[in-house]
């Protein structure tokens, strides 16, 4: 039994609540859709649909599938995209992907930047976070991207390494938004929120490891992606407090640098290794020079000197 | 807004599953996070630190020459898991390079050529003549381990994580085994690096030697960073883990912890007990450098 097309069936029936507009809307004979709809309901052995003299209504178990049945479908789609890209690749088309929080004024100056460089040439840009970023270099589903370090580097190649300041959203009426600026260790058993770890979870770690370096040891951290969600948090809550690139104003919340800036995120561009071709090269110097200009990217960090422990067994 | 600092460390010794006392203090202001600081402890190996800054003080003095080779024989060591303890030919060392085997894996047979080589005397007054009065050793490394297979009995190891035999174990008692305080440990490590136990070159090898500890299931843990330099001993017996240490930060903040703790578990392995050590340290130390 083909499962993917039986539950796109279903999932038609169950919109329509009605097996006659289903077979319409699928261009297929309404007995036929009938008769795999029941096929579906043997093969899972619950009875999905009540079928009345008005329509068809989902049953309890039929709700349950239905809710997964999006997912599967969902995920066939994006499996389908996904392939047609490596198909296509349309020429002259550059699949390239930004990491959350850069800024939309980053991402507009990006695209012009680009479309300056490479007249004709078409940027497919979209969002994706570094871990799904780091994948699709590898998969070949995308051409090029703007990702955060650290992360996996086997198969790719990386262009020169820029720093983003992260400073501390805070609710307008906190104490500490008064200062210009704030110490990290002001922070030290707040409760923090921050990009989800799944998101790039090597950065995750090492903003939290730096943070408490800097005497900051959060009592909680909330993992959140959305910039909305994360201002009701800072709102709703009174010990509440956002790490992140400098944000859009918006009121209700203020945004701090954070004094000497100790947190930074290593961010730099990122292609398959060897296959820097000129549509590459091209938005990796855009991508390059936008960050600096408009986000606000600085070129290095200050140095540290390390202290390596024996039990880390290698000399340096 | 923030918890007292004591709770949190009281916290998370209670959350390990431990008890446990501790001496924080900036080294260079005399600041001290405190608790239970001036309760006699059972070092066990702790006291390693003791032998190895008076081989350096001896060598400061001009008394001894640490680069002295010494034969060490195939029999007769001092038992234990690591280093010359465990290996089975005859080996030629100096004093300097068993004071780092005895740091690096708290290797019990290098400490007691340094222990019988120094006497218990030298190191005793050694710690008096610091100002460090609690401290006291009472036996060698051979000698402590002895005490515990009489007070065990013929039960051989498995007694060493019975309840009732650890209980009889008199080596867990800071009257009758080598011993100091939370205040003293944080004290001799501040004054190894003020400069006060010897100066100079000498000083710095003792240092460095105190920086090669292969461990950091403890003290180090709590300090995850690479810019942070952490140096310390360990001791552990049954049902105690401890360590003292330095942490140095690249602003210039340093700072001697001494961290004892006891389980109520007498599990030989318990990596929640090892970690709260390093735990307690960080909440101390981020409260001497906040200034609170």
């Amino acid at each position: 039994m083909d499962l993917l097309l039986h539950l796109r069936y279903f999932r038609t029936v169950a919109e329509e609540e009605h097996f006659g507009r289903a077979a319409e809307r699928l261009r297929v004979a309404q007995p036929s859709l009938s008769q795999r709809i029941q096929r579906l309901e043997r093969e899972l052995g619950v009875r999905l649909l009540d079928r009345g003299r008005t329509g068809a209504t989902l049953t309890p178990a039929g709700r349950l599938v239905l809710a997964e049945a999006d997912t599967l479908l969902d995920a066939a789609d994006r499996l389908r995209t996904l392939v047609g890209r490596v198909q296509g690749g349309a020429a002259g088309t550059l699949r390239a992907a930004v990491p959350p929080q850069l800024g939309g004024a980053t991402v507009a100056a990006l695209l012009t930047a680009y479309r300056e460089r490479s007249p004709g040439g078409e940027l497919d840009l979209r969002e994706l976070d570094t871990a799904d970023q780091t994948a699709e270099l590898t998969a070949g589903t995308l051409d090029a991207g703007i990702v955060r370090h650290p992360c996996p580097t086997t198969g790719l190649g990386f262009g020169p390494q820029l720093h983003q300041p992260l400073g501390a959203l805070l609710a307008d009426q906190d104490p500490l938004a008064a200062h210009p600026e704030i110490d990290v260790r002001e922070l030290d058993g707040r409760e923090l929120v921050l990009f989800p770890r799944a998101g790039a979870p090597a950065l995750h770690d090492e903003t939290l490891t730096a943070c408490a370096r800097h005497g900051c040891t959060p009592s909680a951290v909330r993992e959140v992606a959305g910039i909305e969600f994360t201002r009701a948090l800072i709102l709703s809550g009174t010990q509440v407090v956002a790490l992140l690139p400098r944000p859009a104003p918006e009121p209700g919340t203020t945004w701090r640098p954070l004094r000497a800036n100790p947190l930074t995120w290593r961010t730099s561009t990122a292609w398959p290794a060897g296959r820097d071709g000129p549509a590459v090269r091209l938005f990796t110097e855009a991508a390059h020079d936008v960050l600096r200009e408009t986000a606000g990217l600085v070129p290095t960090a200050p140095q540290r000197r390390l202290f390596p422990r024996p039990a880390s067994e290698f000399p340096l | 807004m923030n918890t007292p600092v004591r709770s949190r460390i009281t916290a998370a010794f209670t959350d390990a599953g431990t008890t446990g006392s501790l001496c924080a203090t900036d080294i260079d202001t005399g600041a001290a996070i405190t608790l239970g600081a001036d309760t006699p402890v059972s070092t066990a190996s702790v006291h390693k630190l003791c032998l190895v800054a008076t081989l350096y003080r001896e060598a400061a003095a001009g008394r001894i020459d640490p680069t002295t080779p010494l034969d060490i024989p195939a029999g007769g060591r001092a038992p234990g898991p690591t280093g010359l303890a465990v290996m089975r030919d005859a080996a030629r060392l100096s004093l300097r390079d068993l004071a780092s085997l005895a740091i690096a894996v708290s290797d019990n047979a290098a400490a007691d050529v340094l222990w019988d080589h120094l006497g218990l005397d030298t190191v005793n007054a050694t710690m008096k003549a610091l100002g460090l009065t609690r401290t006291i050793a009472v036996h060698n490394q051979a000698g402590l381990y002895a005490t515990m297979v009489t007070d065990t009995g013929r039960s051989g190891p498995a007694a060493l994580v019975d309840p009732a035999a650890v209980a009889r174990l008199t080596v867990l008692d800071p009257t009758r085994t080598n011993r100091s305080t939370p205040r003293d440990m944080a004290a001799l490590l501040a004054a190894i690096w003020r400069d006060e136990v010897c100066e100079g070159p000498w000083a710095d090898e003792l240092r460095a030697v105190l920086g090669v500890q292969a461990w950091s299931h403890r003290l180090a843990s709590g300090f995850p960073f690479d810019d942070v330099h952490v140096s310390g001993k360990t001791g552990t017996l049954p049902t105690l883990r401890h360590e003292a240490g330095v942490v140095e930060y690249p602003d210039g903040g340093r700072y001697a912890v001494a961290v004892f703790t006891r389980a109520a578990s007498t599990a030989a392995t318990l990596p929640a007990a090892d970690a709260a050590i390093g735990r307690a340290a960080r909440i101390a130390v981020d409260a001497l450098r906040a200034g609170t």
